[in-house]
């Protein structure tokens, strides 16, 4: 009897390590299914048109967050390099399912535009819609496969949360008070997805071994495929070139 | 002599019968029009698309792809059923409307736009059509429709038109529908619809432009559900409490004009000089009319909208001149080409009338008659004019004639989206052709939106109606 209740604690005390080590070691996103990356740049042929500038005069709360022009960001190309280009897994991945992550993608309204402008989104996955705005922004999402929603955010700091339950590229979001925001996301049923940066840089990691088609997908460019074999943990390197029409 | 009296009587009484019965049983008929729909039969598609193509196809065409051989002559256009996407719903923005929404939409139809009301059927069809409408979308087996909670209404006693006001400003609702809801907020211009077609703000003084309906209950179905397809978004999570919400209903509904239709414009006799200023009180003796204003220009097969839809009128005379107070709202202020613009139209000789047409197809030829023009342009607001024209000058580029005019006295003022406009005329030009002062006038007015690229024969006409000088 008395063994035992001064193991007992002992016996909790390690249960609860392991549970916080199995709690802090599911991180959905850092979870790799596998050990292979496919990392590369989408750049643009051609001259890239000019961005213009967008007028916020309708709303003096846009208009006096920013000193400077805003630019539109319909197409961001520095010397070649294309941002703002989603790549995904497209095909090769069936057979496998990933559970949705519960930490949200958080989508920003700040400085009347929205923050990411192109983001990527797990099936099931919270996103998490923030206005941190003092100004009334409504939410516009307009998806032909999942449900649609428009929402008002008048109040700076208010939060709705909404999810996808189907795939879709991509899932278009405006702002009908100010209808220079545009947003876009690709909900997708795996995690292997990304944005290029300013850099035109992509990543993606964790994929297993395998063959797979992946896309770039461009809001003014269209979309381009590829397709390409990792083996395990192998590091290999895709590019995507868009041409201005 | 008693058995006159005793048919009479009898005469009477049945008299007195027959007109109970005449006037009780179209009540009874009345109440059971306005019940709350019994149960709903069970679908016979066969029968729905019958209905539909009978009354419905003509607009909204035969897939529901909104492309019915009307379709292009209607601003709104008629609905693409098979999308799915339906404004006036009792759900949650996103989510398909009850069968109840649908049955309510086909019942008394959308005033406002070209949807009419469907009463002549009988109630088993149009169930029979909510049927079939879903039926052209899959939306209905995808998505289940999940109700809104519109809370209590409080009533108009308890409504805190206050508290209203304020949640009016919280919620930003004048970022398009303006401070005092004449639809010119800042937003107003740029809005479009899902399909990326120019759409406008709801003018919220104008109750009866509302298509489904203006109590407070129908703005907070609104409120909470959103308009989809349109950039009016559901406020469900966005008000902190139902109250807030009714509150906000009922200062919507406290904002409505009530308008007075009426057949004719009562002109009051004045003594002395007529008032110029719109706030005289003099103004407060002429009753004032309201007109609804519409047009049915095309271009290549397609109506172009115009933006004004109504205008009310007052008008003040004496020995020798006649004055109109017109008031308008219009959300955009155009004082440059094209201007906004007003005109009263005389028809100098009433038997003329069924040369001329409508205002809105005048002049319909190169014969048509020549009508009295008092004409208003804001790019020169003082110098109203007066002449007699076929119209010829009223092509899409022109819209002023260069015919002989003569000068009118005029002021006009505009302020958060409504023009206030004073033409003086000289009383005689309402006595054509020698009669005495003729005591009723065949009068049109027609109003345009320059901000609208309203030109010409682009513009927004009432119908004929009788300016009478009391």
């Amino acid at each position: 009897m008395q063994a035992r209740s001064r193991n007992l604690p002992l016996v909790i005390a390690s249960l609860l390590i392991a549970h916080s080590a199995l709690a802090a070691g599911y991180a959905p996103e850092a979870q790799a299914f596998g050990g292979a990356t496919l990392n590369g740049k989408a750049t643009l042929e051609g001259a890239a048109p000019a961005r213009d500038k967008i007028k916020m005069s309708a709303d003096p709360v846009c208009l006096g967050q920013h000193k400077e022009p805003v630019l539109s960001e319909e197409v961001i190309a520095n010397n070649g390099a294309l941002q703002n280009v989603l790549v995904y897994v497209k095909d090769g991945l069936s057979g496998k399912s990933f559970p949705a992550p519960t930490t949200p993608v958080v989508i920003n309204q700040e400085g009347c535009q929205y923050r990411p402008h192109v983001f990527g989104i797990q099936v099931g996955q919270p996103l998490e819609i923030v206005n941190s705005d003092s100004t009334l922004h409504n939410i516009n999402a307009q998806p032909k496969v999942n449900r649609r929603f428009n929402i008002a955010q008048p109040i700076k700091g208010m939060k709705t949360t909404k999810a996808f339950d189907k795939p879709e590229v991509v899932v278009p979001f405006k702002c009908n008070v100010h209808p220079w925001m545009n947003a876009y996301a690709a909900v997708l049923d795996h995690p292997f997805f990304g944005v290029t940066d300013s850099n035109g840089s992509f990543t993606l990691s964790g994929l297993p071994a395998g063959t797979y088609t992946l896309e770039a997908w461009h809001e003014k460019y269209g979309t381009q495929t590829q397709s390409v074999t990792v083996t395990e943990g192998e590091t290999k390197q895709v590019n995507f070139s868009f041409k201005t029409k | 002599m008693n058995s006159r009296k005793q048919i009479l009587g009898s005469l009477i009484g049945l008299g007195v019968c027959g007109l109970l019965g005449w006037l009780l049983i179209p009540f009874d008929l009345a109440l059971s029009q306005n019940l709350a729909p019994s149960s709903k039969p069970a679908p016979d598609l066969a029968a729905g698309k019958a209905a539909y193509q009978d009354n419905c196809a003509r607009c909204h065409g035969l897939t529901g792809a909104g492309d019915g051989m009307d379709a292009k002559r209607m601003i709104p256009m008629p609905r693409k059923l098979y999308e799915g996407i339906f404004k006036f719903r009792t759900t949650a923005s996103g989510t398909p409307p009850t069968d109840e929404d649908l049955f309510r939409t086909i019942s008394t139809g959308l005033p406002g736009s070209r949807m009419p009301d469907f009463q002549r059927l009988p109630e088993e069809i149009r169930w029979q059509l909510v049927a079939y409408v879903k039926s052209l979308s899959t939306v209905f087996q995808e998505q289940k429709p999940e109700g809104v909670d519109l809370g209590v209404d409080p009533g108009p006693a308890k409504a805190d038109l206050k508290k209203g006001k304020e949640v009016y400003t919280q919620l930003g609702c004048a970022a398009c529908h303006g401070p005092q809801g004449r639809g010119n907020g800042p937003s107003a211009p740029t809005l479009v619809d899902n399909w990326g077609r120019p759409i406008r703000a709801a003018d919220l003084t104008h109750a009866w432009s509302y298509r489904a309906g203006s109590a407070p209950t129908d703005i907070m179905a609104r409120l909470m559900t959103g308009i989809d397809g349109t950039p009016m978004p559901s406020y469900a999570d966005a008000i902190p409490s139902k109250q807030e919400a009714w509150a906000l209903a009922y200062y919507v509904q406290s904002i409505q004009e009530t308008p007075r239709w009426n057949r004719t414009i009562e002109a009051v006799k004045a003594s002395g000089a007529l008032p110029m200023a719109p706030e005289d009180p003099g103004w407060a003796k002429a009753p004032r009319t309201d007109l609804r204003l519409s047009s049915n220009y095309y271009r290549q097969g397609e109506i172009l909208p115009t933006t004004v839809t109504a205008i009310s009128v007052q008008a003040l005379y004496n020995e020798e001149t006649i004055l109109f107070r017109l008031t308008w709202h219009d959300p955009s202020e155009n004082r440059q080409a094209p201007p906004d613009a007003a005109a009263l139209v005389l028809v100098p000789d009433r038997k003329l009338k069924t040369l001329v047409g409508s205002l809105r197809s005048w002049p319909a030829t190169a014969e048509a008659p020549a009508l009295d023009l008092g004409y208003w342009p804001a790019n020169e607001p003082d110098k109203a004019f007066f002449t007699n024209t076929r119209g010829f000058g009223f092509t899409e580029t022109h819209a002023v004639i260069d015919m002989e005019s003569i000068p009118l006295e005029s002021k006009a003022s505009y302020t958060e989206g409504r023009w206030t406009v004073m033409i003086k005329q000289p009383l005689k030009h309402l006595q054509r052709e020698g009669a005495i002062p003729k005591k009723s006038i065949l009068i049109g007015i027609a109003v345009w939106d320059g901000g609208n690229g309203e030109q010409g024969r682009r513009r927004a006409n009432s119908n004929w109606i009788d300016l009478v000088l009391e």
